[in-house]
């Protein structure tokens, strides 16, 4: 076989690499241009503030906006505190013996669980055994077990990424363990700590399997009283405007679409900003 | 003479693996035993040791007793004996905040002071000690990690200062740092002495011969010999000792 000269092969690799990413991206971008295109037309003030009309063909889509944030608040402030807490515990205070290594390698086995299957768990244990009903908490609770390991994760990352040395200096003061944490270890994790969040926001904004069977409901002509209301969602109202409904126009899915896409990548790029934000802050 | 830390017949071990041999040593008041020896022979961790800090440690095991003021400091409260007895590591670690947060960190948590007005003072008074207060007092508010390596060094010396410790371990301080700053440093142990006992880790021979009473030889996890800093450098009793100092050891 011929030899290629070490510059006609470093080419080569790198024309490789190049078509790779773009066949990545490209096909990223076209879903993004499609949306936009052909969903800009139904956007306005008027569709993300009111209620749908005509079987869901017309109005706005208002609740399903306001259904999908509840739920994800809800989620949210459930899963953080438990989640930087069991980070904490495993990180700072565990002794590295079996059960701990048990459990740290069922956390990142957990992410991978497929999340139709928390879907099916949260309709047993919350909707049916402790009988939330199908309801904003049921589909929060459900969401926070799924991103739960996400959050643990991501937590253990940023606290890891705080220097031991910052500790042992710390500790070698007489400080406590826990001060330690409480006043060195966690201000300078909060960053990290922060933009993981922000992306599980968005992750499970967008998810639907998980409030399938415990919060979302077909239709709901009013908004929610309070977090034991079943409520629209957005992922789930736009998989039945675009597979239930006859005669639907297609515009507005297109625009329910584009109003979550836009929520979506909108948190993810205040995480990417905020990540550069405090990596610049950042003293060490 | 009073003797601030008696040592009996101490033993560490990581992972069961012996790095220090049924060491016996005592400290005086008031003065520096300075402890040299080549790269693992056991210096670090008699130091942390000394203040526990090698406790913290899964692999670390330990046998025999260390008294301060005739008090085992393995029957003691960490945190209080750490508070009793500060810790220099080689590298200057400041923490990431100002230079003024710095110092009063640990008394802070400690609930040594309160008052806004003793805590200005602690932190002069700090860095005066440590002979640092010149060099920042126009910018205690700005982030100790853009000071010089030896200026860190003389913060993480009044850090200690600001919790009034009685003993203080210097582990290879000057490792780091070039002669001018060794000078100050070396300068300010031998101010320090008057109020502190200090035992200092040094791979620096001349340094031991410099500023300290009393200097120990370590070898394998072994006390070699132990004796006053002028008699051990003039005529070590032990072989080895003389092959170390004189710089025919390998
Ligand atoms: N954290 C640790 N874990 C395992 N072994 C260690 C640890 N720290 C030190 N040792 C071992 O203990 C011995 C003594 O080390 P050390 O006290 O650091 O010596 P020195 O400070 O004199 O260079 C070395 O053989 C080293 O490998
Ligand atoms: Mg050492």
């Amino acid at each position: 076989m011929m030899k290629l000269s070490p510059k006609l092969s470093q080419k080569l690799s790198y024309m490789l690499l190049f078509i790779a990413t773009m066949l990545a991206i490209i096909p990223v971008l076209i879903i993004i241009f499609l949306i936009i295109k052909n969903g800009y037309s139904a956007i306005n003030w008027k569709f993300l503030t009111s209620m749908p009309e005509d079987g869901m063909r017309a109005g706005g889509i208002f609740p399903a906006i306001i259904g999908t944030f509840a739920i994800v608040m809800c989620a949210i402030v459930i899963t953080l505190p438990v989640g930087v807490c069991a980070a904490i515990y495993l990180n700072e205070y565990a002794k590295d013996n079996f059960l701990t290594r048990l459990i740290k390698l069922a956390i990142v086995n957990l992410a991978g669980v497929p999340s139709v299957v928390y879907g099916l768990f949260g309709l047993g244990i919350f909707v049916m055994f402790l009988k939330l009903g199908v309801s904003i908490i049921a589909g929060a609770l459900t969401l926070s077990i799924m991103e739960l390991p996400v959050i643990i994760t991501t937590a253990r990352g940023a606290l890891n990424s705080v220097p031991q040395s910052f500790r042992e200096v710390s500790l070698s003061l007489g400080v406590s363990r826990w001060q330690t944490i409480r006043h060195i270890v966690l201000p300078n994790a909060l960053s990290g700590i922060l933009t993981g969040t922000i992306l599980s926001i968005a992750r499970i904004s967008g998810e639907t399997a998980p409030i399938l069977f415990t919060a979302a409901a077909f239709y709901v002509p009013r908004l929610p009283d309070s977090i034991f209301d079943q409520v629209m969602a957005l992922p789930y109202h736009l998989y039945i405007i675009s597979t239930q409904i006859p005669n639907m126009p297609k515009n507005i899915i297109y625009g329910t679409a584009l109003v979550l896409m836009m929520m979506v990548l909108t948190m993810s790029f205040v995480a990417i900003f905020a990540r550069i934000y405090f990596r610049k802050r950042r003293k060490w | 003479m009073v003797n601030k830390i008696n040592v009996k017949k101490l033993s560490c071990y990581y992972n069961k693996k012996c790095v220090l041999n049924s060491l016996s040593i005592n400290v005086v008041k008031n003065e520096i035993l300075s402890v040299i020896g080549p790269a693992n022979s056991g210096k670090t961790t008699f130091l942390r040791t000394l203040n526990r800090m090698s406790d913290l440690e899964v692999l670390f095991s330990r046998a025999g007793e260390v008294f301060l003021d005739e008090e085992n400091i393995f029957d003691m409260n960490m945190q209080f004996l750490r508070r009793r007895v500060g810790m220099l590591f080689a590298m200057p670690i400041p923490l990431p905040m100002s230079i003024y947060d710095n110092i009063v960190y640990a008394p802070k948590r400690l609930g040594l002071i309160n008052k806004k007005t003793d805590i200005d003072a602690l932190v002069e008074q700090s860095l005066k000690d440590a002979s640092l207060w010149d060099d920042v007092k126009d910018r205690l508010h700005t982030s100790a990690m853009r000071m010089s390596g030896g200026q860190q060094q003389r913060l993480c010396i009044a850090r200690i200062l600001a919790i009034n410790p009685e003993v203080i371990l210097f582990d290879e301080p000057c490792s780091g740092l070039d002669p001018i700053s060794t000078a100050k440093v070396e300068e300010s142990m031998l101010e320090l002495k008057k109020k502190y006992t200090i035992v200092l880790v040094t791979n620096n021979v001349k340094q031991a011969s410099r500023v300290s009473d009393k200097t120990a030889f370590f070898l394998m996890g072994k006390l070699i010999e132990v004796d006053k800093t002028d008699t051990l450098f003039i005529s070590p009793k032990e072989k080895q000792t003389e092959y170390y100092i004189t710089g025919r050891f390998g």
